[in-house]
């Protein structure tokens, strides 16, 4: 039997009195597809950090591919991992191929004693994103969005058995988030790869997730596919001023899917 | 122009200095890149300066010159790298402190030794054309490790360059390196002493590379383009230097600059006439 992907035991971090995180639980096995939902200051990036061995908690451990995550493996154990972090207001100044962007992704970029830069890779991690065409471009010249989906090919280029993803849709059209989604449900599937994705629009990603993790501070509640997340899961995580509100023809843009058959 | 390059090369003063600027041309053309990428241009400034109290140290305590100031710049830069993290100060206001203090403690040592024994002018501003065999030695072997670490690492930096915290999550000991990079800016500044001086030398770390960004689109690209403008940089610098009687360092400096307003004013024009056509 092979061992989870992530393990993640009684996590905390900050103070027992006051923590940032506290007691958090989860265990994802391979081709699973995680999203995690929460309110701003939630400690969703911060859990993300972590399982990145960018910080380290102060109780609990972390499992990543049956190993402890300790400061003496972990640089071995993060190669196994593609991470895309939040971006605030990136804006490039070096001047960069796009490939050259991608072939950071891999491995063997930062040892160029090794000369196995497999430009093959990085055409088919652009191919996945639908970037190819601008694959000798000015990674400076491009748009948000396209600048986000080069980040993308960058985390996927390693075929990483563990991606990690905040808010990837950020700089996105929604048709864009949509082939996303679907983009790393076929990739769980497909290849076993497990993913890790914080988002805040849970109604996007719903029909692509085995489940969704409500976090704040801790873990509210882990619904599977198909699983609805009560109302007091919600008004616990937002607070009662949440209004819950259920998409119906009266709708303004939101395409119900009786009325378009109709 | 013919007899001044014939008399140029049969200057055996010129030839002695030639190899060596040749050689600064391409280690501080490299290490440029490096600077630009990682925003490093006032440190380079900070730690030239800095390094006068390493000189001064030296004269002060009879000890060889280039070894001591050659540890005390590269004990700057680590302590630069270090100090704003644990501090909590901002990198140019450590840059600024320790630059100040070190070069208060370099002219305090400097002028409380013999004037005989300093060559306050050669430190100031370099002086190439008396560059002794001993010099040499230390600049031969400098600049090797500075370009072998160079070649190791250079993708590496290039990566943290463009996005430190992916650099980390993907398993590059992001601090480590940064640390030695930091080292090899204190070593390169004193390569550069004996040519350009600690007030020039932030010009030949800076300028190669600022004349190759607006042309440069990958970090081959970019090396190579820093590394032609400064081979030419020198060698116009020290013809200009032979034939009007400059000091050396001024002078490749200034050439340096002449070709990054050239490099500048000729990509501005590329641009501009891509626009037109295009509207065309």
């Amino acid at each position: 039997m092979t061992a989870p992907v992530v393990q993640i035991n009684h996590l905390r971090l900050g103070p027992p009195d006051h923590p940032v995180l506290d007691d958090i639980c989860l265990t994802l096995e391979a081709g699973h597809f995680l999203g995690i939902v929460g309110p701003n200051g939630a400690g969703k990036s911060t859990l993300l950090n972590m399982v990145a061995g960018l910080s380290r908690p102060d109780a609990g451990h972390i499992d990543l591919m049956g190993q402890c995550l300790r400061r003496f493996n972990h640089l071995q154990l993060l190669r196994e991992i593609g991470f895309l972090h939040q971006l605030h207001d990136h804006q490039p100044s070096m001047p960069m191929r796009v490939r050259d962007v991608v072939a950071m992704g891999l491995p063997a970029y930062n040892r160029p004693w090794q000369r196995s830069v497999r430009s093959a890779a990085i055409g088919e991690a652009l191919a996945l994103l639908d970037m190819e065409a601008h694959a000798d471009a000015d990674f400076r010249h491009l748009s948000g969005g396209q600048r986000q989906r080069v980040r993308l090919a960058r985390a996927l280029v390693r075929k990483p058995r563990l991606l990690l993803l905040d808010e990837p849709s950020a700089a996105l059209d929604s048709v864009r988030q949509e082939k996303l989604f679907k983009l790393l449900r076929r990739l769980c599937d497909e290849t076993g790869m497990a993913v890790i994705m914080v988002e805040h629009d849970i109604a996007a990603i719903s029909s692509h997730v085995d489940s969704v993790a409500c976090l704040n501070g801790k873990i509210h509640y882990h619904a599977m596919r198909g699983e609805n997340i009560p109302d007091e899961i919600w008004r616990a995580m937002y607070g009662d001023r949440i209004h819950i509100v259920s998409h119906d023809a009266g709708c303004i843009g939101c395409g119900v899917a009786g009325d378009q058959d109709a | 122009m013919l007899d001044l390059l014939r008399s140029f090369f049969a200057s055996p003063v010129m030839l002695d200095a030639l190899l060596p600027s040749l050689l600064i041309a391409v280690v501080t053309a490299s290490m440029s890149v490096m600077v630009m990428a990682h925003r490093l241009s006032y440190l380079t400034v900070g730690v030239s300066h800095a390094s006068l109290a390493g000189l001064g140290l030296a004269v002060t305590l009879s000890l060889p010159l280039l070894p001591t100031a050659t540890l005390f710049a590269v004990l700057v830069a680590l302590l630069l790298a270090l100090m704003p993290r644990s501090k909590g100060i901002s990198e140019d206001a450590g840059t600024g402190m320790l630059f100040a203090g070190s070069m208060a403690l370099g002219i305090i040592l400097i002028s409380s030794a013999s004037s005989a024994r300093v060559d306050l002018f050669g430190l100031l501003f370099g002086n190439i054309l008396t560059v002794s065999g001993e010099d040499r030695f230390w600049l031969y072997l400098l600049a090797g490790f500075v370009l072998v670490t160079l070649a190791l690492a250079s993708r590496a930096w290039w990566s943290i360059a463009f996005d430190a915290v992916t650099a980390e999550a993907s398993g590059l000991p992001v601090a480590g390196l940064r640390l030695l990079l930091y080292g090899l800016v204190g070593l390169t500044v004193i390569l550069c002493v004996k040519l350009a001086g600690i007030v020039l030398t932030a010009g030949l770390m800076v300028l190669p590379a600022a004349c190759a960004w607006l042309w440069g689109r990958s970090l081959g690209g970019l090396w190579l383009l820093s590394t032609l403008f400064s081979l030419l940089g020198t060698w116009i610098g020290l013809l200009w230097s032979y034939a009007l009687e400059w000091p050396s360092g001024a002078s490749v400096v200034m050439a340096l600059c002449i070709l990054f307003v050239l490099s500048w004013a000729s990509n501005w024009g590329v641009v501009w006439l891509k626009s037109n056509a295009r509207k065309g």
